[in-house]
């Protein structure tokens, strides 16, 4: 196998590999990604994969969220059908009291262009039958939606390598060392060099990080999910806590723990989220639960993305964030313009790694 | 086994899809079924498990005993969502996007 690329990416899940294509969109050769075991592997394999943009905090970041939800329909007709759909994103609320602070954020929000009704009981039943009659109301934004992220990855890595770029999986990444003005990345299966490295290990991004010094400070959050048997399609939105997938399957939670690195499931988080679910849709109670899954979200230490150039060191880049698959488009073509121009085309100063001093 | 071959009866994949998966890389069945869905049907790999390890194992050469087994996921056999539930509504682990919004002095922060 050839040892010497222009770039190569550390880690193949929905950030490297969004990564990789759009590089290759821009050169041809020379673009290796290095995976420890298969992309999907990670938490791009493991994710509820909504395309989220409406109730983002603060605005900055829902802004962003938003430019990478608008590249999803040229993404997928550039490379291959992903299952995108903009289903438009419901999230209810079963408090009275909470409508004030949604209409807050709709007023707050139109000004970014990121239009948000504020729904009554009537208004979010006639959209979703389904809901709980006992809901307040809801948020609602049409920008919302979601992907199927195994094909999104598997669509990457074709168009990827159809333009040139190589993969090498189940190939850890072990030790990282820079001399002349290269860098010399040693893995399992062997050395390869590059002029530019981006590390996109996600969950894994801090001990890389190590391997040359660098400190990303990235945590570990699990969140367990519950997967249905195939329904019939009854749901119309992306709700905030479930949605049903092509297939008919609902997947439903949303849950944040501290857990290491552990992805084991616990009863107690799986029932938590069959609560959550009944509250929303009641209709599920009979719905039979096939399998749950956890997964480790990347959370940087202050909750958002880190992206763009490693300070002081040189052709070294980072893209390491929750919400991945919301923002791999963007971060793919941010990530791209950076290396080939220099510049990006809209600021990513706020995400750098600088800012933890 | 021809290419034709189905080796998941529950989702319809074929042999040809599932040699697909190791020659592009990968090596385990998770793999194989993160990207056909080989396994992840009513009988949540009970019939297509021992296939598809044959067939990984044909190809990468990696013994039986090196190839690991599909993740077995709570519950292991499917139960109706109303028995997991405990009625409860107060939730901690489990989230509600509108809980992140913060509200400072009228505006959203
Ligand atoms: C339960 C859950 C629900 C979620 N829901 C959503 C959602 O609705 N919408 C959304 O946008 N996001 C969601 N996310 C987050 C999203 O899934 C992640 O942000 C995204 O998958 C991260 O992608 P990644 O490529 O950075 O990480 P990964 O997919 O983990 O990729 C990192 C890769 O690096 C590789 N790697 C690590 N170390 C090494 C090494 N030393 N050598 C070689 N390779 C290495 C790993 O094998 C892995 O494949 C959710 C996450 C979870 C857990
Ligand atoms: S035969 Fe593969 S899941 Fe049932």
């Amino acid at each position: 196998m050839e040892t010497n690329y222009e770039t190569i990416v550390i880690g193949g899940g929905v950030v490297g590999s969004g990564i990789a294509y759009h590089l290759s969109e821009r050169y041809k050769e020379g673009v290796l990604v290095l995976d420890k075991k298969y992309p999907m592997s990670g938490t791009s394999g493991s994710t509820q994969a909504w395309v989220w943009v409406h109730n983002k905090t603060p605005s900055w970041y829902a802004e962003f969220s938003m430019y990478s939800a608008e590249l999803y329909p040229y993404l997928s007709k550039k490379i291959g059908d992903v299952e995108y759909k903009r289903t438009g994103g419901l999230s209810p609320f079963f408090n009275e009291s909470d409508r004030e602070k949604a209409e807050k954020l709709a007023e707050s929000y139109r000004k970014i262009g990121i239009k948000i009704k504020v729904l009554s009981r009537e208004e979010v039943l006639e959209k979703e039958p389904y809901m709980n009659p006992e809901v307040a109301g809801a948020t609602y934004s049409s920008i919302d939606g979601n992907v199927n992220p195994f094909r999104l990855i598997d669509m990457y890595m074709r168009a990827a390598k159809r333009n040139g770029v190589r993969y090498s999986t189940y190939n850890k990444v072990t030790e990282i060392k820079k001399h002349d003005g290269k860098y010399a990345v040693v893995s399992d299966n062997g050395a390869f060099e590059c002029k530019n490295l981006i590390l996109a290990g996600g969950t894994w991004s801090r001990e890389i990080g190590d391997m040359l010094g660098v400190k990303i400070p990235v945590n570990q959050l699990r969140g367990q999910i519950l997967v249905s048997e195939p329904l019939k399609p009854f749901l119309n939105f992306t709700i905030s806590g479930l949605r049903q997938a092509n297939n008919g399957e609902v997947l439903m939670g949303y849950s944040m723990e501290e857990a290491g690195f552990n992805r084991a499931t616990t009863l107690d988080v799986i029932q938590e989220t069959a609560n959550m679910a009944v509250q929303y849709v009641p209709g599920l109670r009979k719905a039979k639960i096939v399998r749950a899954f956890s997964g480790i979200r990347a959370m940087p230490e202050d909750g958002f993305p880190i992206l763009g150039k490693v300070p002081g060191h040189e052709n070294l880049y980072v893209a390491a964030t929750h919400s991945g698959v919301t923002l791999s488009p963007l971060i793919g073509t941010l990530i791209t313009e950076l290396i080939m121009d220099g510049e990006t085309s809209i600021p990513i100063d706020r995400y750098s790694l600088s800012r933890f001093g | 086994m021809d290419k034709t071959t189905i080796i998941c009866r529950c989702e319809e994949i074929s042999c040809e899809e599932v040699e697909e998966v190791i020659s592009n890389g990968g090596r385990t069945f998770d793999d194989v079924k993160r990207i056909t869905r080989c396994g992840m049907g009513p009988c949540q790999a009970k019939i297509c498990t021992s296939m598809v390890a044959e067939i990984i194992h044909q190809q990468t050469g990696l013994s039986l005993s090196e190839i690991p087994l599909p993740r077995m996921r709570m519950p292991l056999s499917p139960i109706k969502l109303e028995t997991l539930a405990t009625n409860s509504t107060s939730f901690s682990a489990v989230k509600s996007v509108l809980d992140d919004v913060e509200i400072e002095e009228g505006k959203v922060r």
